[in-house]
């Protein structure tokens, strides 16, 4: 069916040598002339007021070049909405969480910054600190911030349908509370920042991204200087999984210590600084209510949830508001209604995690289980009975395009063989599945499309330029394919300016899951664009009419002779030769509601697509120590079209460990008043290669009318499934549904001795 | 993180480096593999002015045995025992343990088993950044007067988590310590002061030269659970040496149970271990009691340092207690 060349085919990815034989030069690998070294001064006090700062002493030092504090910043506050703007780049009041930023320095090198910090004297008077939600709200001491009584900081309220009156014609309710502690990024690069100011006071800044336009508006109003001024480059980035999307305090401190010093200035994180001050995902309180009729259909659910949102607001309204849209997105529900907190706590700031909330995702999943074996119902049925179907509309009513959520089930559940396994396994054996759906893209306003522009050079070859950035999950090769593919080019004919906000057009950035969607479709449609011009050319040589060339292989030809062909090159020569440029231009905007508002207005259409996905996991229970050893794995999405399937496979199986085998099984951050105990590597139970089960991935393509080639989101929303999956599967093999995650040993082995305990079930 | 600033000593023979260690004395830090030592230097937790590495050392590194004892020196590579017939037929408790540590690549070429010994305790309250270990007062190890990890203790409770010492202590180990004209010979369960600032009872003079292990006959093993399977100090572990009798040989003769990483050292555990003395192989219900005496005498000494839950950590120590007492039964059953 397909007459791709180059989409759709399994590519090694443009990057991959370069990375894989250490040559591709990271934030850390910067070195420009007379570059200075600059360190962060961070509180070592949960809450705590700032009665005075002396830098004097620092300032002294020989080798230090550069000192800032708060007054250096004019109070500037940073916040994703212009309603959300509570964090100053360096606080000049108020210390709220280990590791708030108070003071910057930039000297000659690393010993003389480490040695300026300690010179720095801060004078601070201690608060009274919270740490955890309930205890945040139940507070009586000073707010953290003193417009937010309670530190309740967002709330996000969501109700369509009749919740109240389809709670009382249910056959059967029942309500669970779930819960998970903080989970960390742990992305293979520390996060870095080099800055520098020209001598026409333009602001250049090389850091890891989630998109470099998200980064140059808040740098151009923190500085007040024009958006040109400031060019964020391109550079290799280790990883961003939600953690790299806004700017970061240090981007600016960088900047103004670059600014001071009129040097280049380079800030390395250490692991724990990446850990602690840069985002965490939150720790959650949620329980679901849900009531359904006797075929176990949802009638009515009601979910409260309570996020742990740290010292700062961060994404906060997007935070508490994607946990419930993931739900509204698979599973369909009569009615519904949503309150989520987020509360200011004395702790780390937190951002958007690859799960999107732990406990949420797989309490939910565990419920339906709950309310399934309650029915006798199992739990395939009990999903394919709930799951979205296309052409319906979400709760918050999103139009749902192609959805092949169905399909992913019935081909995990046959490759898995779920059938024979669930409920027929040995004891202390278990299978489960979890579903999951996901947005692809938001409402982000002015910076919702992408652009792209595309020249032709003499050679024949063409340089492409997209705003899109590369994280790790393979951007960059994307685009080349695209390219490529629509310009009848090989990969290597292509060359990629991109990620830079001088020379490349605005766009939505990699978070949101857009970038194929959106930016890659930008691209598409350049090549188209720029394609047809080259027909326009090539139908005048070769005597046919333009709508019969095809481009493929560096040649044009026609489609039913093929014999007739010209080189591109030198259709690119001709054109030139006759005054015409070989370049176009092409640009991508989803049509989603403008109106639609996180807190504000939370309805209206979403995105143009949802992906869908499901994951079983199968594992063995060791009832003595409550170890889990994950047997495998299988994921299936529906990813509308997979424009690699080399890439996209990566993409699983990187889902499966950080959603399930790490999110699901060992990691979490352990505290002692505020101070994070586990911020390392050693420390932090990221899981090891040694470590991961055997993976199936299956690939469903129910290509996506509005997508490029009929893409959408592919690969990232399988840890959500991941999560649920492997909830599931421990839950059922020791015959206990859990509610704390992660799913440590102790609390398997506590749930399996509390389970002998009971007296002989009475329920089943 | 940067490492401090330090001299960098290579001495070519063990003479010399003990030459050297009398001069520096508390000053010095031995490098056997660095990497515990790197890492601590990296936090900030020691800053020694000078370090003397042991990589030249070659004269340190082996394993042989005289028909009484095996004798292993301080710096043969862990991979070297992990690979030894001689270990894995009479000490298999030793080759299993150094098996768990770190990965196979930091067996292969860095980690030493006198570094594995040596290694310094650690409390997830102390094995910090000083940013981290700032804005609090500091504790014991740091050297102020608080424990984090349990409340009014009057010194550090830090623990012990080297795999190897938790199998050797079972092995009944000596270990030799060499300085400077003179050697000592001290059994490795009297080397440890049970404060957990300095847990070891030698000098700043003394060099780990030599481990040696008796030849009785016994057979052992070595339990530990972690996180993960690599890359992972246990949580907790447990080493057995369990000798069958030389006249009844389906009856136990004697026994040792050495519990690690529960405390400031590795617990030999004489009550449970002498409940095993005259009991059959096979008898498995005494295997239990045994763990379950073990489990209540480490339990004790445990504080909430190193991961995990406290109570988890106590509840496995008759789980790996149990195990490794199985595991060598059987062996010695064969």
């Amino acid at each position: 069916m397909s007459d791709y060349t180059i989409i759709g085919k399994r590519m090694p990815r443009v990057d991959s040598r370069a990375k894989v034989m250490g040559k591709a030069r990271f934030t850390a690998d910067l070195k420009l002339p007379g570059m200075l070294v600059g360190k962060i001064k961070r509180s070592p006090y949960a809450h705590a007021r700032i009665l005075n700062i002396d830098t004097s002493k620092a300032e002294a030092l020989p080798g230090v070049k550069a000192v800032v504090t708060g007054k250096d910043t004019e109070g500037v506050k940073w916040g994703v909405f212009s309603y959300t703007r509570d964090q100053q780049f360096i606080q000049m009041e108020k210390a709220r969480y280990i590791g708030d930023e108070v003071a910057g320095v930039a000297a000659v090198d690393e010993e003389t910054a480490l040695e300026a910090l300690d010179l720095i004297e801060v004078e601070y008077e201690e608060l009274p600190a919270v740490f955890e939600s309930m205890e945040a709200m139940a507070s009586q001491t000073e707010p953290i911030h003193e417009d937010f009584p309670n530190n309740i900081n967002v709330h996000v309220n969501i109700e369509t349908g009749e919740v109240d009156e389809n709670f009382k014609r249910a056959h059967y309710v029942r309500e669970d509370t779930f819960t998970a502690p903080e989970d960390s990024y742990f992305m293979a690069e520390p996060y870095a920042v080099v800055a520098k100011f020209d001598y026409d006071g333009c602001l250049e800044v090389w850091c890891p991204n989630g998109g470099p336009h998200m980064k140059s508006k808040p740098l151009s109003n923190a500085f007040k200087i024009p958006l040109h001024q400031v060019k964020i480059r391109k550079i290799a980035i280790g990883g961003a999984f939600g953690g790299r999307s806004e700017i970061c305090p240090a981007d600016y401190i960088c900047a103004l210590l670059a600014k001071k010093s009129d040097k280049p200035v380079k800030i390395e994180f250490t692991r724990e600084e990446n850990s602690i001050a840069t985002r965490q995902g939150h720790a959650m309180i949620t329980t679901h209510k849900t009531g359904v009729d006797k075929e176990g259909r949802v009638l009515a659910r009601e979910t409260t949830c309570y996020l742990d949102g740290g010292a700062y607001v961060s994404t906060g309204p997007i935070a508490v508001s994607v946990p419930f849209l993931s739900m509204e997105q698979v599973y369909r529900m009569e009615s519904v209604r949503y309150n989520g907190y987020s509360l200011y706590t004395n702790k780390p700031i937190r951002g958007m995690i690859r799960t999107h909330g732990r406990c949420f995702a797989a309490g939910l999943d565990t419920q339906l289980d709950m309310i399934a074996e309650h029915l006798g119902i199992d739990p395939v049925e009990m999903r394919l009975r709930n799951v979205r179907k296309p052409g319906e509309y979400t709760n918050t009513k999103s139009l749902v395009g192609s959805c092949a959520m169905d399909e992913t089930i019935h081909k995990a559940v046959v490759t898995s063989g779920f059938k024979d396994k669930w409920g027929k396994l040995p004891p202390f054996h278990g299978i489960g599945m979890g579903t999951n759906a996901v947005q692809v893209g938001f409402p982000m306003g002015i910076r919702g499309g992408s652009q792209s522009f595309i020249k032709f050079n003499e050679d024949g070859e063409a340089t492409v330029m997209s705003g899109v950035v590369d994280n790790g999950q393979g951007n960059d090769n994307m685009l080349v394919q695209i390219a490529a593919e629509e310009l009848g080019l090989l990969p290597e004919d292509i060359h990629l300016v991109s990620a830079d906000t001088e020379t490349t057009s605005s766009d939505p950035g990699s978070y949101s899951q857009v970038s194929t969607f959106v930016g890659g479709q930008a691209v598409q449609i350049a090549a188209k664009n720029c394609k047809q011009k080259l027909f326009e050319v090539a139908a005048k040589v070769l005597k046919v009419k333009a709508d019969t060339l095809v481009a493929k292989n560096r040649l044009i030809f026609v489609k039913d002779t093929p014999e007739k062909s010209i080189s591109i090159k030198k259709v690119v020569r001709i054109s030139l030769t006759n005054f015409n440029s070989v370049n176009a231009e092409g640009g991508y905007w989803p049509k989603v509601d403008m109106k639609r508002e996180w807190v504000s207005n939370p309805y209206g259409q979403m995105c143009e697509a949802f992906s869908f996905g499901t994951t079983i996991v199968e594992v063995k229970v060791d009832p003595e120590t409550g170890q889990v050893e994950v047997l495998n794995a299988t994921a299936c999405q529906d990813v509308g079209k997979a424009l690699n399937p080399l890439v996209l496979e990566g993409q699983f199986e990187g889902s499966i460990a950080m959603g399930g085998q790490g999110g699901m099984l060992t990691e979490y951050h352990e505290w002692k008043d505020g101070r994070c105990l586990n911020p390392t590597m050693l420390d932090y139970k990221v899981p090891l290669a040694c470590d991961m089960p055997t993976i199936k991935n299956i690939i469903v393509e129910s290509i996506e009318p509005l997508g490029p080639y009929g893409a959408k989101e592919a690969g990232m929303s399988i840890a959500m499934s991941a999560a649920q999956g492997y909830a599931a599967a421990v839950s059922n093999a020791i015959g206990v549904y859990m509610d704390s995650f992660p799913l440590t040993p102790d609390k398997i082995l506590a749930a399996i001795k509390e389970k002998k305990s009971r007296p002989q079930n009475k329920e089943s | 993180m940067r490492l401090p600033r330090f001299d960098y000593l290579g001495p070519d023979t063990l003479d010399a480096a003990l030459e050297l260690l009398a001069t520096h004395k508390e000053e010095a830090k031995i490098l056997a593999g660095g990497t515990d030592l790197v890492v601590r230097m990296k936090k900030g937790l020691l800053k020694p002015k000078v370090l003397i590495s042991l990589k030249a050392l070659n004269e340190l590194s082996y394993i042989k045995e005289d028909g009484k004892e095996i004798k292993i020196g301080a710096r043969t590579p862990l991979a070297d025992i992990i690979a030894s017939d001689l270990i894995q037929t009479q000490a298999n408790a030793l080759a299993q343990a150094c098996e768990k540590v770190g990965a196979i690549t930091l067996q292969h070429y860095r980690g030493t088993i006198g570094g594995n010994i040596l290694q310094d305790n650690r409390c997830f309250h102390y094995n910090q950044s000083s940013f981290h270990r700032s804005g609090r007062q500091p504790c014991h190890k740091d050297g102020g007067k608080i424990c984090y990890a349990r409340d009014e203790a009057d010194r550090c409770n830090s623990t012990c988590q080297s795999d190897g010492a938790t199998a050797l202590m079972a092995l009944g180990a000596k270990l030799t310590l060499a300085s400077k004209g003179s050697a000592r010979t001290v059994n490795l369960e009297d080397f440890y002061t049970s404060d957990g600032i300095m847990p070891f009872a030698m000098e700043s003079h003394e060099l780990l030269k030599e481990i040696t292990i008796p030849l009785t006959g016994a057979k052992s093993a070595y339990h530990r659970l972690a996180y993960r399977s690599a890359i992972d100090y246990p949580v907790v572990c447990a080493g057995v040496l369990l000798k069958p009798s030389d006249t009844k040989k389906e009856e136990i003769d004697d026994v040792r149970i050495v519990v690690g990483a529960m405390s400031r050292s590795p617990l030999f555990l004489a009550q449970a271990s002498s409940s095993l003395k005259g009991k059959k192989l096979s008898d498995i219900d005494a295997f239990k009691t045994a763990a379950d005496t073990a489990m209540n005498s480490a339990s004790a000494f445990a504080v909430h340092n190193v991961g995990a839950t406290l109570a988890y950590r106590c509840e496995m120590v008759a789980q790996m207690v149990f195990r490794a007492l199985k595991e060598a039964a059987q062996a010695a059953d064969r």
